[in-house]
């Protein structure tokens, strides 16, 4: 009730404040809508993260694994060598979708995966522990790409989430209650303005016939 | 639109990228020409992800964090483990959970 003195008690007033709080309990719908269709899409996309996270650590795991026997097998110097020497030519093709109005890229990886003779270090030089931790990274890189198509999907639509949830708690629990608060003060101001000319005029009447 | 992918990661890590194909490496040496390079990564129209080891990024912390709240939608950022497998104890992405929905939600996989 605090917020309501600041308000003229007129009949102007209140319907112009019914007004706003029909707005703002439309809106508040709305947005309470928008919030249940992202928690679906949001736990849809942790779910499918779930499956691919677990598949990507452990390819990567396995590539590093590889990348560490390749260390050993070949040499550390040899491997860096390689590594520069390999080419570098891996791009991925990014759109963005909507969803919910949302932003979020869509990655399409071109494929990653080459052959051994097309990774442009020395074959000769090089054993097959660098041809398979090559591999193995090449798969990981693929896996990768996906990973970070759907965490940046859930991220965007996370944060949308909060945003989201805020407004609709700001609704809820501050404009809402606020403004029906002022239209009750006015409306019960407005009633209690009648009584007295009521009465007044009551009493006013009561004098008149007195004087006669 | 075709992107380019870069990666900032210790010497070795950022070797076997390179070997995938990976066209922008970055070894992770002092945080400085680290951050430099970030801020050039995120500003650059033709990267489209940018991989940073945990490691790295833990390193990098607050100014890591900043760079990732203010960041366009691309290039998108995405934290690997490095070859220790280490992990930080706590999710990003739990977090957020935690913080919209209120309470702890574990997906299971598969389902």
């Amino acid at each position: 009730m605090a917020k309501a003195i600041g308000v003229a008690p007129t009949r102007m007033e209140l319907l112009k404040l019914r007004q706003r709080a029909a707005l703002a309990q439309k809106g508040y719908d709305l947005l309470r809508e928008k919030m249940d269709a992202l928690v679906i899409e949001f736990f849809e996309i942790v779910r499918k993260i779930g499956v691919v996270r677990a598949k990507t650590m452990q390819q990567l795991s396995s590539a590093y694994r590889s990348l560490s026997t390749c260390f050993a097998v070949q040499g550390t110097i040899e491997t860096y060598q390689a590594a520069r020497e390999a080419k570098k030519e891996v791009e991925v093709d990014i759109s963005t979708r909507h969803v919910m109005g949302i932003l979020v890229p869509a990655i399409e990886a071109k494929p990653v995966e080459r052959h051994a003779l097309a990774r442009g270090y020395g074959v000769y030089t090089t054993s097959s522990a660098l041809d398979e931790a090559s591999r193995e990274f090449e798969k990981a890189l693929g896996d990768l790409i996906k990973l970070a198509e759907l965490e940046e999907g859930a991220r965007e639509i996370a944060l949308e989430l909060e945003k989201t949830k805020r407004r609709v708690n700001a609704l809820e629990y501050v404009i809402l209650p606020n403004l029906k608060s002022m239209v009750k003060f006015i409306s019960m101001r407005l009633d209690e303005m009648e009584r007295e000319n009521f009465s007044r005029l009551k009493r006013i009447k009561a004098m008149l016939e007195g004087r006669e | 639109m075709s992107f380019k992918i870069a990666t900032i990661a210790d010497a070795e890590t950022v070797a076997g990228f390179a070997l995938a194909g990976v066209q922008d490496v970055h070894i992770h040496e002092r945080k400085e020409g680290t951050l430099a390079k970030m801020d050039e990564l995120l500003a650059s129209k033709d990267v489209g992800i940018v991989f940073i080891t945990y490691r790295v990024a833990e390193e990098l912390g607050l100014e890591f964090r900043r760079r990732m709240r203010t960041k366009k939608l691309l290039p998108v950022v995405l934290r690997i483990p490095d070859k220790t497998g280490w992990l930080p104890k706590v999710d990003e992405l739990q977090e957020i959970i935690r913080r919209t929905v209120g309470a702890e939600i574990i997906v299971k996989g598969g389902s």
